[in-house]
């Protein structure tokens, strides 16, 4: 009997842990990765470029405005923001960046940007074919939490040989941050 | 032996039971006694160890969490109870996140016994911060008078902010829950 005994109070004693603890209070930790992020609005939904003269020496010009995001990572990191043509203008008849009518015709833009953006220098000339440059970032960097400007002013080449009508083309803007 | 010192030996082991067995140690007695037990209010609560806060995808977009906590209860019929929460150790390293700054804030939701808080919360560091309130004659299992589900549970909807201003890494924050009963 004894021995029976001590086999069910042994067999009392191997209840299982319960998973929880509980108790008057209990701490949690939250945890969180940060990583580099960016991101960008385009405050000009269509920027019309007009010319000043009648007498094809100015070109026709416009602006774009933009906000960006960006938080690049600490140490080591990057950011640039840059633009491509996605849509040549149509119709046809008209100017073209990928083909213009007369060589040297352009679509360029110089560019202004808030820091901690490194604006592009200079004209550049917009393409078809590659994402050129607006700004680029370095390590560290990180805009307002609602965002920093920017803008590029555009200049489209005033060729006799564009037929008269409205033209559009399709710019994309590419923000990124590593 | 002989007949007669058989009988004397008879004799005295009757006389000697007859002394082990007195009336007191032979009869039954039977006791009635009345024991009563006072519940005085109680609480519990068990929270996971950690609760990771992770992005949406969209840039810039809240990080968010959610943690379940566990309560068992019995409040008095005069009386209730409460969990509240507090940031008691704030994000770090610096150059991170933070609750003091309003950062961190909360919802909750899916509550089994209780009323959960309403609306958006601030889990700040200054004072602590309502999770449920519990109502008077409030009991955890068995059914009946008493909640279905033991232990009781709640969920807590954490967003963290995502600033561009902070620094890439990775931060951690401390939550106390703290659950009272009367």
């Amino acid at each position: 009997m004894f021995i029976w005994l001590a086999g069910a109070v042994g067999a009392l004693l191997q209840l299982p842990a319960r998973a929880q603890s509980f108790g008057p209070s209990g701490t949690t930790t939250l945890s969180v990765t940060v990583g580099p992020e960016a991101s960008i609005s385009i405050a000009t939904a269509t920027s019309a470029l007009a010319t000043t003269g009648t007498g094809f020496n100015n070109a026709f010009t416009g602006g774009t405005t933009f906000t960006y995001k960006i938080r690049s990572t600490k140490t080591g990191g990057t950011g640039s923001i840059g633009v491509e043509v996605t849509s040549d203008f149509s119709p046809g008849s008209g100017p073209s960046v990928a083909s213009p009518p007369t060589a040297g015709d352009a679509l360029s833009y110089t560019c202004t940007v808030a820091t901690p953006a490194t604006a592009c220098t200079g004209s550049q000339t917009a393409s078809t074919t590659a994402v050129t440059p607006v700004a680029t970032f370095g390590a560290d960097a990180h805009s307002a939490m609602g965002g920093n400007t920017g803008s590029l002013n555009w200049a489209l080449t005033d060729d006799p040989k564009y037929g008269t009508g409205t033209y559009t083309a399709t710019v994309t803007f590419t923000i990124s941050a590593a | 032996m002989g007949a007669p010192t058989r009988h004397r030996i008879v004799s005295c082991v009757t006389a000697a039971i007859a002394a082990f067995c007195q009336p007191a140690r032979c009869d039954s007695i039977t006791v009635t006694q009345s024991v009563s037990a006072e519940l005085a209010p109680a609480a519990k609560l068990s929270v996971p160890a950690s609760v990771p806060l992770t992005a949406s995808g969209a840039a810039f977009q809240p990080f968010s969490g959610t943690l379940t906590l566990s309560f068992r209860v019995r409040s008095s019929s005069a009386g209730g109870g409460a969990i509240t929460l507090q940031t008691t150790s704030d994000f770090s390293p610096s150059g991170g996140p933070s609750a003091a700054g309003g950062a961190l804030t909360y919802l909750c939701s899916n509550g089994t016994l209780g009323t959960p808080c309403t609306g958006r919360q601030t889990a700040g560091t200054g004072a602590q911060s309502s999770v449920l309130t519990i109502p008077p004659a409030a009991c955890t299992g068995g059914g009946g008078a008493c909640s279905a589900s033991n232990p009781n549970s709640i969920q807590v909807y954490f967003s963290l902010e995502n600033d561009s201003g902070t620094a890439t890494g990775n931060y951690a924050a401390q939550i106390t829950f703290v659950i009272s009963a009367i």
